[in-house]
């Protein structure tokens, strides 16, 4: 039966060690800065589970099994809350998601403007409260200003995304470009 | 040895998790590689203390869980309304960032 036991505590450990490392990769492989929050989620739920799962089998029901089971709960209620607050905090400074348009091109946009029939808005930055607002505001009316003709060259998925994920395409308004593709 | 793989797993997932919080490229996720480092912490706290027999370092793990998230949760109050005190709108008053 122990040695079952020790079995069963083994392979959970492992797999929880890989899939939490797994999430920790798509921290680094993902295009943007939300589906990035997608990935950690996975090992902060899973990973984080299995291991916790390997630990409590090994202590049987004692007092360390219960600590080990408070820290689990813990973490699986504060790490929705905290990145729930993350992806608001980034809303809320200007930064969109990066989607794939009518052509296939990844713009960064409001979902809005892809799928009219969602009918929902993100959390757009409201006045300039704060430093970063006003940061993003005139970022913005700078680049409304010199009037970029320059399509999506090069920012499709098979050239820039693929490399480095961290390309920034010049300077470009994409919901201007959003308009021209669609008329 | 069991818990030496599951340590190599989380020491693997702690160093990515560095190289994006140097890598960035925006606050947000340095912010979001730094709750990863925490989370490893735990984790490696856990299972070092399982290792080496000494489970005390258990509690150690409940303070830093605790810790990491009143850390998140006060940067990006920051990030949201430029300081920690009270929101500036009197509008979005009570609103968590």
């Amino acid at each position: 039966m122990e040695f079952a036991i020790d079995i069963v505590s083994a392979i959970a450990l492992a797999t929880g060690g890989f899939v939490y490392a797994v999430g920790a990769f798509g921290l680094n492989r993902m295009p943007d800065l939300f589906s990035r929050m997608h990935a950690v989620s996975v090992s902060d739920t899973l990973g984080i589970g299995l291991l916790i799962f390997g630990m409590v089998l090994q202590a049987g029901a004692t007092l360390i099994a219960a600590k080990l089971v408070i820290i689990v709960l813990v973490i699986w209620a504060t790490g929705p809350v905290a990145t729930h607050a993350l992806a608001r905090a980034a809303l809320h400074a200007g930064h969109k998601p990066l989607l794939v348009d009518g052509d296939g091109n990844l713009v960064e946009t409001d979902p809005v403007d892809l799928f009219p029939e969602l009918g929902v808005r993100l959390a757009t930055p409201t006045t300039s409260e704060t430093l970063i607002d006003a940061d993003s505001d005139q970022a913005s009316d700078r680049q409304e200003e010199s009037e970029p003709e320059e399509t999506l060259v090069g920012y499709g998925l098979d050239e820039g995304s693929e490399t480095n994920p961290d390309a920034r395409p010049p300077e470009q308004d994409p919901e201007r470009d959003d308009e021209e593709d669609r008329s | 040895m069991m818990f030496a793989v599951a340590i190599l797993g989380v020491l693997v997932a702690l160093v990515l998790a560095v190289a994006r919080a140097l890598a960035g490229p925006t606050a947000f996720d340095r912010l979001l590689a730094a709750n990863a480092i925490g989370t490893s912490a735990i984790l490696l706290l856990a299972l070092l203390g399982f290792m080496t027999e000494r489970p005390e370092f258990l509690d150690i793990g409940i303070t830093y869980a605790l810790l990491n998230m009143i850390g998140t949760l006060a940067v990006l109050k920051f990030f949201r309304y430029g300081a920690l005190g009270h929101a500036q709108d009197p509008d979005r008053d009570g609103e968590l960032g």
